[in-house]
């Protein structure tokens, strides 16, 4: 092999081995540098396929698109809400999980934008309004219908 | 009438009544941001009318106003004159303007025909106008010259609206409030 052509097969080996450095070198998109800002680095495993699209779907669901009324960012047709489903689907794919992609909208819309408020201080009213209401209708009905057949 | 009934139906009714009446005079359309008080969310956006981008960095060091709009809506239409005049009066403020959901012909277009005396910068991703949490246009965020959001307003500006936030966007940091 003469001087040259064994140069040229150094250049190329060079070369070859410089891609990988080159591509992790490669500056973060916007969405997951802001999501890594808001909420640190990934915790979950990055995804991609069906298991992409189907995360992508869980997590849309229960977030509140902003410029409807009362409508997901999956269900959606706004552009704001298709905005943010590529933008959860980025994050999903970059192995953001479900509590981290939530907590990083929250910090730029506010609780406004989970539409399952979580647990927590005056939220819980949410939650157990509904049944600590049943309860008291429940015991207001058996009260009445006790008194009813005493008076009887 | 029954005394225990008339008391459990009080006991019930009144606190309803009390909510009611604390939250009939709030609209409820606004939502109060949770970035008030926090560092405005870092951006990179193309500026429309030349090949450069601009960023958060760059409005560091002098209170800043960045507003939210797009070509499409009426109310941006309306205040675009109020912005006009309160770059021209006030060179101590930076002004940006980010179009949002919108095409860079139609944006070169609306500035041709009714002024520029700022940079305008096109987010065509959404990515920015989610990070700050947009909801529709106008919206617009007045930062300190730490960069630190002080207020964001939802409506569209008038000029004593603009006055007052961009004296409270200038004061020292101890005299910032929240905003809509």
């Amino acid at each position: 092999m003469s001087a040259l052509t064994r140069r040229a097969w150094l250049a190329a080996l060079l070369a070859a081995g410089a891609l990988p450095a080159a591509a992790q070198a490669e500056p973060p998109q916007p969405e997951t540098a802001a999501a890594a800002a808001s909420v640190g680095p990934p915790r979950g495993t990055p995804l991609s396929g069906p298991a992409l699209d189907a995360r992508t779907k869980e997590v849309a669901a229960l977030l509140r698109c902003p410029v409807c009324q009362g409508l997901s960012v999956q269900d959606s047709p706004s552009s704001m809400a298709q905005k943010m489903r590529v933008q959860v689907r980025e994050l999903v794919a970059a192995g953001y999980d479900r509590e981290q992609i939530l907590k990083h909208f929250e910090a730029s819309y506010g609780e406004f934008v989970l539409l399952r408020p979580a647990m927590r201080g005056v939220n819980w009213l949410v939650w157990l309004a509904p049944a600590l209401g049943l309860v008291a209708g429940g015991v207001v009905v058996t009260w009445a219908l006790r008194r009813g057949r005493g008076a009887a | 009438m029954n005394r225990k009934v008339l008391l459990l139906g009080l006991l019930l009714v009144l606190p309803l009544v009390a909510v009611l009446f604390l939250m009939l005079g709030r609209d409820p359309h606004i939502v109060k941001s949770p970035l008030v008080g926090r560092a405005a969310p870092a951006f990179k956006l193309p500026a429309v009318g030349t090949d450069d981008a601009l960023g958060l960095q760059d409005l560091r060091g002098r209170p800043a106003v960045i507003n939210f709009w797009a070509t499409w809506c009426g109310p941006c239409i309306q205040e675009h004159p109020v912005l006009l005049r309160g770059a021209a009066a006030r060179k101590d403020v930076r002004f940006v303007g980010i179009v949002y959901d919108d095409k860079r012909d139609a944006v070169e277009e609306f500035l041709r025909a009714r002024g520029m005396a700022y940079p305008t910068l096109l987010d065509e991703s959404g990515a920015t106008a989610i990070a700050y949490g947009i909801q529709g246009v106008p919206e617009t965020f007045f930062l300190n010259a730490e960069g630190t959001i002080v207020a964001k307003y939802g409506l569209p500006l008038d000029e004593e609206t603009l006055d007052h936030y961009l004296k409270l966007a200038s004061s020292p940091p101890a005299a910032a409030g929240s905003g809509r």
